[in-house]
């Protein structure tokens, strides 16, 4: 777990250009939205591509979003559950 | 007195319902849907969602999807022989549907790109028609052909027209499809707006044209009027409404505002109802804010015809006139059970009514929102009285170019150096907080530093409320990345933040919520005359007094801009950059001042540089008014350039300076908005110097500028001091 959440730290900052943050300045429990990272409603969908992509996991409507996208470590959570690739 | 109204004395409707007039009375009749799977096209596993497709419709070989439509659409709207004055059209698609195909082929030859710009559509409804008079296109996204009618209504109160051809078009295509559905807004059950279970929208194609006719009083064959139309911007998300609907009030105020009539009077509500929940709920939330207790009935169609974009809103605009001459208000089909939290109850059968007046919304991304207003042909209307101006002052301007900012632009050329090429990525928006533009390309970099440079110029003196932005090409960097990220994974993956960043609206969108500038907020292309056509746009919508801003950019891509630029491929240093001119509309202007003169088309019109010379006054004026011409000649049709130089020339026996400006700015599109910076700030400093005349420096000594563009369009923009 602490693994992929380290690995998604860094894809979340690829995927988003968040060219000024760090690894480090993710805390897994804090919300993911609305945040000082400054991550929005399409970054999200972003995101949903990217964990669809490399995780084959579909994340595709708006409720799902909303219990999914919570924090880190929720969709880490998610991700290990439901992954098969 | 005889005041100028405006009549609907035609039109054409082509939707997922049918195609004709008669075929939508029927389907309204009886709350058809004309929502079913996508056939048109095949998509990837998992992706297939109800499409408002218009079955059987097939373009004729060469022509793209939604030229095939928009044509098909006029023919239905203009009497046989009758010729256009204007032909304003929204579309957002252009010829995408087949310059994605074409790209996923990897085509390279330009031919196959010779119809992709948007302006492309109206430019052929033009020759179509034998219109020679100005063509504009309005990029707004989902209100496109609504702000289009807008721009038409304007241009006949202002006399500049009698008859004007307006509408919207755009053809289902991959770009659409697919970038719906990366943001997630697809409803796999088909639109339901409205109802309680809506998930989403259904995206569709189609056209509505209409034809507008100046008139003291109604015209035979009379359909409606066009009493009014509002303009708003959101200035608060790319994609997303403002959630308590704070725009779409605006809009509807204004339009309501403009047709000189009450909320209290309109007895149909058209509604944008996309279906999507935020859309929906944010426009419920602004019709209870502004109709209070009494909200009259309402409904969407786009349940029945799905939401074909640009052309949604000049669909309802016909719809509109339906219910006002046939007598029927169409159903909010494909909803079942009203979401109790919108608080408005909309039509779930239709009504056999005439409403006395109607009120139809279009509201789309960039927070872009178009209102209109109409009536039957025979009622007795008080319109408010106007006057037209159109020259504004000039605040301030502001350029960027190869050589940089304004200060570096203005400092190469006067050490005799030229401006073109391209500035690095980082340096266009070295003056911008990089978090906050790290989703932004090339473009709405551009566009942003320049709104953001001419209005801090102006400060507090003029503080802009409306957008006006020209562009030739829109957002080319956002448009490619995401077809390639969409072909490269066989369309299954895409980036929603490009799609979203794709729309030609999307920049000046952007520049609005920087500067809280929530008046109108209008996007026109137009290829080398986009700057002047942003201009002409402004002086029609924009309000008396207000504060605006008047932009022109385009970027260069390396894969796109030669295949679609016939100037790019002509050779010469690649180059991109634009101009933003912070104006004031005024009847007293002051200072620096700047109109736009002429706007025609070249093709078929022999003697547009005659008409050209009249307009300005005639030959002894130009000679008597302006220091200096800036001459607009792009390379991918130079010779003809030189030679309706070379006739106005020697028509007006002018001497002064003419400024070839593209040898300085490199070829692309808005190459004129730089140049009417420039000429901004010359003007200021009462001289023009010495490299830019390429002799001696021009003393203005209360003379002007004659800026002029000699292409495809034949344009003139005069700048005095």
């Amino acid at each position: 777990m602490e693994q992929l959440i380290s690995e998604l730290k860094e894809k979340i900052i690829e995927t988003l250009d968040l060219i000024d943050v760090k690894p480090s300045d993710f805390k897994e429990d804090e919300p993911l939205v609305g945040g000082p990272l400054g991550i929005d409603s399409i970054d999200i969908l972003e995101l949903a591509m990217m964990i669809d992509r490399d995780y084959g996991i579909k994340i595709d409507n708006k409720e799902l979003g909303q219990k999914v996208f919570v924090s880190l470590r929720t969709l880490a959570e998610h991700i290990q559950k439901n992954r098969n690739r | 007195m005889n005041r100028t109204r405006v009549f609907i004395t035609g039109m054409g409707i082509t939707s997922s319902l049918g195609e004709g007039v008669a075929a939508h009375l029927d389907a309204l009749k009886s709350n058809r849907t004309g929502i079913r799977p996508l056939g048109l096209f095949t998509v990837s596993g998992g992706n297939l969602f109800p499409a408002g497709e218009i079955a059987g419709f097939r373009a004729p070989a060469g022509i793209p999807r939604t030229h095939a439509l928009a044509l098909a659409t006029a023919r239905q709207a203009v009497p046989a022989g009758a010729v256009p004055d204007a032909i304003i059209l929204g579309t957002t698609t252009g010829g995408m549907p087949s310059t994605e195909e074409s790209l996923r082929k990897g085509e390279t030859g330009p031919d196959a790109y010779r119809l992709h710009s948007t302006s492309s559509v109206a430019e052929l409804l033009a020759a179509e028609t034998g219109c020679t008079g100005p063509v504009m296109t309005v990029t707004t996204a989902c209100s496109s052909g609504t702000a289009a009618i807008k721009l038409a209504l304007e241009l006949l109160r202002n006399g500049m027209a009698r008859r004007v051809l307006a509408g919207g078009a755009d053809a289902l295509c991959r770009l659409t499809y697919y970038g719906f559905n990366s943001l997630q807004l697809i409803d796999p059950a088909g639109a339901r707006p409205l109802d309680r279970a809506r998930r989403g929208m259904s995206v569709a194609e189609g056209a509505g044209m209409i034809m507008l006719e100046a008139a003291g009083s109604p015209p035979p064959g009379a359909i409606a009027e066009l009493l009014g139309a509002g303009l708003s911007c959101d200035a608060y998300h790319p994609a997303a409404p403002h959630p308590e609907g704070d725009g779409a009030r605006a809009a509807m105020t204004r339009a309501i505002e403009d047709a000189g009539v009450r909320a209290a009077d309109i007895g149909y509500i058209n509604l944008h109802g996309t279906g999507t929940t935020d859309n929906d709920l944010a426009e419920a939330r602004a019709i209870r804010a502004l109709f209070g207790e009494t909200v009259p009935p309402v409904s969407s169609i786009k349940g029945a015809t799905g939401h074909s974009l640009a052309a949604a809103g000049a669909i309802e605009a016909v719809v509109c006139a339906m219910a006002l001459r046939d007598g029927i208000i169409p159903a909010n089909t494909g909803c079942t059970e009203p979401d109790p939290a919108l608080g408005v109850m909309p039509l779930l059968a239709p009504l056999e009514k005439k409403p006395a007046l109607v009120l139809s919304n279009s509201f789309g991304f960039g927070g872009n929102n178009a209102c209109l207003v109409m009536s039957g042909p025979d009622a007795a209307r008080e319109e408010p009285s106007r006057t037209p101006l159109f020259r504004f002052e000039a605040v301030s301007s502001a350029c960027m170019t190869g050589a940089g900012d304004t200060e570096q632009t203005i400092a190469a050329i006067i050490e005799g150096k030229k401006c073109r090429g391209l500035l690095p990525l980082a340096d266009i928006s070295a003056k911008l907080p990089p978090r906050e533009v790290r989703r932004l390309k090339r473009l709405p970099r551009l566009v942003i530093s320049l709104a953001m440079e001419a209005s801090g110029i102006a400060g507090s003196a003029a503080k802009p409320s409306s957008i006006f932005f020209g562009t030739g090409w829109g957002p080319l960097s956002e448009t490619h990345d995401f077809l390639s990220k969409l072909f490269e994974s066989g369309e299954q993956f895409t980036s929603p933040t490009d799609f979203v960043g794709s729309v030609h609206n999307a920049p000046a969108g952007q520049a609005a919520i920087w500067l809280k500038a929530t008046g109108a907020n209008l996007t026109v292309t137009g290829g080398d005359s986009s700057f002047e056509q942003a201009l002409l746009a402004a002086a029609l919508a924009a309000g008396e007094g207000e504060a605006l801003l008047v932009m022109g950019a385009d970027e260069h891509h390396e894969v796109l801009s030669p295949l679609f630029d016939a100037s790019v491929r002509a050779g010469g240093p690649s180059s991109d950059g634009g101009g933003a001119l912070c104006l004031r509309k005024s009847g007293a202007p002051a200072g620096v001042t700047i109109a736009p003169l002429f706007y025609r088309g070249s093709r078929n019109n022999r003697d547009v540089i005659s008409a050209l010379i009249e307009s300005a006054g005639g030959a002894g004026v130009i000679t008597k008014k302006y220091a200096a011409i800036f001459a607009g000649m792009p390379a991918g049709n130079r010779q003809e350039c030189e030679s309706r130089l070379n006739q106005l020339i020697t028509a007006t026996g002018f001497t002064g300076p003419v400024i070839d400006y593209r040898g300085l700015t490199g070829e692309f599109a808005s190459a004129s908005a730089v140049a009417a910076a420039l000429a901004v700030r010359f003007a200021a400093r009462g001289e023009i110097p010495a490299p830019v005349t390429g002799g001696a420096s021009c003393p203005l000594a209360g003379k002007g500028i004659l800026m002029l563009g000699l292409g495809e369009f034949i344009t003139a923009v005069e700048i005095t001091a």
